[in-house]
């Protein structure tokens, strides 16, 4: 009997590999992209008409591409274009999400019939096309793509972060804090907000990994970030025209999307694993 | 079946849960058709010694010693895996189970009429015009009118006496030898708490089926019960004929359980004070907005509470009793200006009063230590009011001061809510209503979710806050025993009136209503 009660402790104790996983996948390709901004094992525009569609080897990782150039350089130093880029993106669109979205949520109201109406606007719309018809208004390049990219990932954020708003603001321990006077900025921002953080993480995560997608996508589409600049889009972007004859150029920018999204993806859920175990407790 | 045989025997039944045992070494029997109470604390294994009576555990629940034998058949066994066929033809029909909280144990979706049948449909082959009559004759007999209609209602539109009823004829429809309810009537108000207890008897009598009912509620077991079984730490404390156990209670813990229960009996004399009122109440309407009825039409208002009159006065206890839906709680509202939508007066003679709610589990913000919590009221007064600005330290040493004022001390600052028994929340909650000194806080059914030991404690608590600090207390509750204690003055509430109010000597002595002496009847 014993043996059998020791075996459900380990069991339920066992090791969170969603967080180890993603954790090391996270991990490795960050500090990839990290180097990569600093330091790459060749540069990553120097061309070299010698040693074009050069397959993988020990000498080249991941192979050359069409002008010669060093396919793993150019994987280390886009992934950091494209993780910063997503980064921002959900900084912003994170920000703005919690201001609108605290305070229509929690005052209701008007303002908040208008700006929900003007989000369901702006849902109504394929994401990637509203973010095609800002760039074309602003101009490409990689500021216009984190703007553009971080207000038509808004929405989403508002919507999160609005509904938890609404669900809090009648709670027993709010309305003790508005009987005690305390102010309407400080009940948003200090009373409310810590407790929706473990929802708004999740959705923050998962706005990373879109964000990192449609970065990678209007790249592609050329509206991104701008060659000879080198980003996991506009790297894919490139390698269609050579997927029979260097299929390793478009399967090396590929395979790394795959990756930091995977890896981010275990990461969180692995986070929000452990979270639960805590909270079993 | 008339015969008084053995129907569930027990034997030393040890239930583990992944690190902690739930219950250890319990040894019950049940006699067909008695009544056999399991009476405890929360967290006192008398659910988890039913669940797993029904076969109803969780999965990494363990049996560790003993067996369960039901009509002389083993149906759980230590160190054996759970017979699931054997329970299956066993559950519904021959062992049943009612819960503590109708509105979540019927389905929001389906038809209660269906639902009842859905009973039927598994154990026998009636057909089904059949069942459908069977199904309404049922409802019938658990004292449901108009069963043609009830039978193609949803839940939400039944009320909870209704559809604790159609748990009641649900789970006795096919007259199963053993009914197992588990606090029946904890979510119900006391004058339907009665009419199902009067049923669970009356089924009982009727059909001399066995039951097990579970409750923390001492009084409820005693009025129902043939046996009663002590529960606490997961052991059997003490068990014993209803009588034997109240009159020669021999465990210290059930002398202690029975001398918590709240009786009409009061230590100190109600002190009526002519002292200036902190708040009084004139000709007070309170509104709530309706449905609205059709597109166009404009909302309407209800008229939730009409033409209150009341002052409540420097230091005394006000006691407010009725059933839930009185408007107990829309009045609370509109002395705090929660609810705006009032005509009347209101008049405090100081700012702010405090509240403090029933759920001590959503009134303490989760995301923050103790130490916060306590601090947060005096960071917010100092930013209204210049008299409350102090240093760090010296708000940390009012802090510390209200910890040992309400029973705790600094060990506990870093803790949060969730570290906390739900006595401490709720002690946490009194501290942060009372550390700002408000002359007036209002108590909204502050001790209902509490066991009764704890209920006891924290009322003491209140006392003896209201003598150190000059407090005065709206003190809400449907449990008129509760409001006995406290209160030095009582009002009665009922539709929306108050429809009696004076000394609460006087109110339990000569009540002038039929509806306060129905009250004080029930409970």
């Amino acid at each position: 009997m014993t043996n059998k009660t020791n075996e459900k402790k380990v069991h339920s104790g066992s090791v969170n590999w969603y967080l180890w996983i993603g954790l090391f996948m996270t991990v490795t390709a960050v500090c990839m992209a990290v180097l990569g901004m600093f330091w790459t094992p060749y540069s990553t525009t120097a061309m070299s008409a010698a040693e074009r569609f050069h397959a993988p080897t020990w000498r080249h990782l991941f192979g050359t591409d069409n002008f010669g150039r060093d396919i793993f350089s150019r994987v280390m130093h886009g992934a950091g274009t494209t993780i910063v880029v997503s980064a921002f993106v959900v900084l912003i669109s994170g920000s703005l999400g919690i201001l609108i979205g605290a305070t229509t949520g929690y005052f209701g109201g008007i303002l908040d019939e208008a700006l929900m109406r003007i989000v369901d606007a702006i849902n109504g719309f394929p994401s990637i096309l509203l973010a095609l018809v800002m760039i074309s208004l602003l101009g490409s390049g990689r500021h216009n793509l984190i703007l553009s990219l971080g207000i038509v990932f808004t929405p989403s954020f508002i919507r999160i972060v609005r509904s938890e708003f609404i669900r809090l603001r009648d709670a027993d321990y709010i309305r003790r804090a508005r009987l005690m006077g305390v102010g309407r900025a400080r009940i948003l921002f200090v009373h409310i907000l810590p407790n929706i953080f473990s929802t708004f993480w999740v959705s923050v995560m998962i706005g990373f990994n879109n964000a990192i997608l449609a970065e990678s996508g209007m790249s592609y589409l050329g509206i991104g970030v701008l060659p000879p600049d080198a980003s996991l889009g506009n790297m894919l972007s490139d390698a269609q025209g050579y997927l029979t004859r260097a299929p390793w150029y478009a399967l090396s920018p590929g395979l790394t999307i795959v990756w930091i999204v995977l890896g981010f993806a275990l990461l969180s859920e692995g986070i929000r694993r452990s979270g639960e175990e805590v909270s079993h407790e | 079946m008339s015969d008084r045989t053995t129907l569930v025997q027990i034997e030393d039944l040890t239930v583990k849960f992944p690190g902690n045992p739930a219950i250890s070494h319990v040894n019950l029997t049940v006699e067909r058709g008695e009544i056999l109470g399991i009476v405890g604390e929360s967290g006192s294994g008398k659910s988890v010694t039913a669940l797993t009576l029904m076969g109803l555990l969780a999965d990494d629940a363990q049996i560790c010693s003993g067996q369960i034998l039901f009509d002389g058949q083993v149906m759980a066994q230590a160190g054996r895996a759970q017979d699931k066929a054997l329970y299956r033809r066993y559950q519904g029909a021959r062992m049943s189970m009612i819960f503590q909280e109708p509105m979540t144990s019927l389905n929001p979706t389906g038809k209660v009429g269906a639902q009842v049948e859905e009973m039927l449909l598994l154990h026998t082959d009636l057909p089904k015009e059949e069942r459908r009559r069977k199904v309404c004759e049922r409802f019938a007999a658990v004292g449901l009118k108009s069963p043609e209609i009830l039978y193609g209602c949803y839940p939400h539109q039944l009320s909870g006496g209704m559809r604790q009823r159609v748990m009641i004829a649900m789970a006795t429809i096919l007259h199963p030898d053993l009914l197992v309810a588990d606090e029946p009537t904890t979510a119900l108000d006391v004058t339907i708490q009665n009419q199902v207890i009067a049923l669970l008897k009356e089924i009982n009598e009727r059909e001399k089926n066995a039951m097990i009912f579970i409750t923390h509620d001492l009084n409820l077991a005693r009025r129902i019960c043939d046996r009663i079984l002590v529960m606490q730490n997961g052991q059997v404390v003490e068990s014993g004929r209803t009588e034997a156990i109240f009159e020669h209670p021999q465990e210290a813990y059930t002398k202690r359980l029975i001398a918590a229960v709240p009786k009409r009996k009061r230590g100190e004399e109600a002190v009526v004070t002519q002292q200036p009122p902190v708040v009084e109440v004139a000709h007070l309407n309170v509104f709530y907005p309706k449905q609205k009825t059709g597109f166009f039409k404009k909302n309407e208002k209800q008229l939730v509470v009409s033409d209150a009159n009341f002052v409540i006065r420097q230091g005394e206890t006000l006691g407010l009793v009725g059933e839930s839906g009185c408007g107990k709680s829309s009045l609370s509202k509109a002395i705090l200006g929660m609810n705006r939508d009032i005509t009347g007066e209101v008049r405090h003679a100081s700012v702010r009063p405090q509240m403090i709610f029933q759920d001590p589990y959503s009134s303490l913000n989760p995301a923050k230590t103790v130490e916060w919590l306590l601090t947060e009221p005096l960071r917010a007064a100092a930013a209204r009011d210049d008299a409350w600005k102090m240093t760090a330290d010296k708000r940390r040493e009012l802090v510390c001061e209200m910890l040992r004022k309400i029973g705790m001390d600094e060990s506990y600052l870093h803790r949060k809510p969730s570290q906390l028994s739900g006595g401490q929340r709720q002690r946490i909650s009194i501290g942060q209503a009372l550390i700002t000194r408000p002359a007036l806080v209002i108590a909204d059914e502050p001790v209902s979710a509490l066991d009764v030991t704890l209920q006891a404690q924290v009322m003491d608590l209140m006392k003896k806050l209201q003598r150190e600090m000059g407090v005065a207390y709206l003190f809400i509750s449907h449990d008129i025993n509760v409001v006995y204690r406290m209160s030095d003055r009582i009002m009665v509430m009922k539709d929306g009136r108050i429809i009696e109010q004076g000394e609460t000597k006087q109110i339990f002595e000569a009540p002038q209503e039929a509806y306060t002496k129905l009250l004080l009847a029930e409970s």
